[in-house]
């Protein structure tokens, strides 16, 4: 009945490697929000000689604070959340090409501000007891990374008034060091940024009367104004994405 | 005439080099985030530190090192001299002791590597590892008794990209071996270890 000690060592071994193999490869992603999809309001209509086009005028993107350049992808995935809501006729960038004069249209100016965070300390000394272990503690030690959005989003119809939106959401990743994939985090920020998105396109929705044709008359000399400055500083343009119009989807972290 | 036995390696590496720099037109900027894997290869030669009068061992010859390594933060400090990110691995180490014997040496190290942020192409290192090594040199000599050791290394190096997935890098590292005083005697092996090699991301 007695096993052998060194076939018995020998199962424990094998158990505790595999154990290690497969745990220590997972990774799993968790979000911080409620899901915007979770109060979607009834389907607004509108008649199409009703919709008028959408010209995003410029996204700004910071990252923790710090301005970035904005991406093209990011550009055309945003395009195309605005373009899911069925409220304009077509939606274009300012780089584009300038929309026809005299036309009534929606200008947007959209902030997007992300923070990161990858725990980079805990992850030092986790690394640390890791390796000192020989990478067996790897399915005990999760390592974790943050990410957060925020999209504030200015709408400004063709008689110059403005609307503005904002949505936040985070997420977190987690993950064992040999389940780490950048695929993983793109993951992480492709939720994120979905959830975000969905929220605002849920905002505009409600607001489809505001967006009508017949809702204002076109300016008759069809000249606008813009003001001309230099921005101040990166932190105080951020601040002062203001007053909500509709309530926010505020997250906490 | 004796041929140095890097002569070959070195021969290898300026030729890779050469041919990676000519073939350059476009700013390379490496993109290293969480998750990124890097698979490495360096060779070097092992030089002995005979740091007390008890040392007598001149211990030396070729090393080779496979590593892989896991980038597990996004740049650190970014701007700052001391930006970087933090990459955790191992690799196996192993080192053919032309002297005072023809023996050999085969070790595994967890390592923990900081890679600096640099000039983007450009990006110093450091790194340090610890693991169990096996060798036959032991109890060969005065100064180690036991076959089974452990080694301790810990160095800095240069990784120059030449593309964004491929590093060229070179450094060098301290080598302590020793059997952390489970036999006796234990002085213990210091080696200085200079090295090159290649890295690719992915």
């Amino acid at each position: 009945m007695n096993a052998n000690p060194h076939l018995r060592r020998l199962t424990l071994g094998c158990f505790g490697l595999m154990l290690t193999a497969i745990t220590g490869c997972s990774h799993w992603i968790e979000m911080k929000s409620p899901s915007a999809e979770a109060d979607e309001p009834a389907a607004q209509v509108i008649a199409r000689d009703e919709q008028v086009p959408l010209i995003l005028d410029r996204i700004r993107t910071t990252r923790n604070g710090a301005p970035q350049n904005s991406s093209a992808d990011t550009e055309q995935r945003i395009l195309s959340s605005l373009a899911d809501i069925g409220l304009f006729s077509y939606l274009a960038s300012a780089t584009s090409g300038a929309p026809p004069s005299g036309e009534k249209t929606v200008r947007a100016r959209l902030l997007f501000d992300e923070a990161i965070d990858s725990h980079a300390g805990s992850t030092a000394l986790k690394g640390i007891v890791l390796g000192a272990s020989m990478y067996i503690l790897t399915p005990f030690l999760p390592l974790e990374y943050e990410y957060a959005a925020h999209l504030s989003l200015d709408l400004e119809r063709w008689d110059g008034e403005i609307k503005h939106y904002e949505s936040r959401s985070a997420g977190a990743a987690r993950y064992h060091l040999f389940g780490a994939t950048p695929i993983m985090i793109d993951e992480l920020k492709g939720h994120v940024t979905e959830t975000c998105l969905i929220d605002l396109a849920r905002q505009i929705a409600q607001d489809t009367g505001f967006y009508t044709a017949s809702s204002a008359p076109l300016s008759e000399s069809g000249i606008r104004t813009v003001s001309v400055k230099s921005r101040s500083s990166s932190t105080s343009a951020s601040a002062a994405a203001a007053v909500p119009v509709s309530a926010p989807v505020s997250i906490e972290p | 005439m004796r041929r140095s036995p890097l002569a070959a390696p070195i021969t290898f590496i300026a030729a890779l080099l050469l041919a990676a720099v000519t073939c350059q037109g476009e700013e390379i900027v490496p993109r290293l985030s969480v998750g990124t894997q890097e698979i490495g290869l360096s060779a070097g030669y092992l030089l002995p530190h005979r740091l007390t009068t008890d040392h007598t061992t001149k211990q030396s010859g070729p090393a080779v090192m496979p590593s892989w390594a896991m980038v597990v933060t996004d740049p650190i400090a970014s701007g700052h001299w001391y930006g970087g990110q933090l990459l955790l691995g191992a690799e196996i180490v192993y080192i053919q002791f032309e002297e005072p014997e023809l023996t050999h040496g085969v070790g595994f190290t967890p390592k923990i590597k900081y890679l600096f942020e640099g000039t983007g192409r450009l990006r110093p290192y450091v790194e340090f590892a610890g693991g169990p090594f096996w060798t036959d040199l032991g109890g060969q000599i005065p100064e180690q008794s036991s076959q089974f050791n452990f080694i301790l290394t810990a160095g800095g190096g240069l990784s120059w990209f030449f593309t964004s997935q491929m590093s060229f890098n070179v450094g060098y590292r301290f080598h302590h071996i020793s059997n952390a005083g489970t036999q006796y005697p234990n002085l213990g092996l210091n080696s200085s270890l200079p090295y090159g090699g290649f890295s690719f991301y992915f």
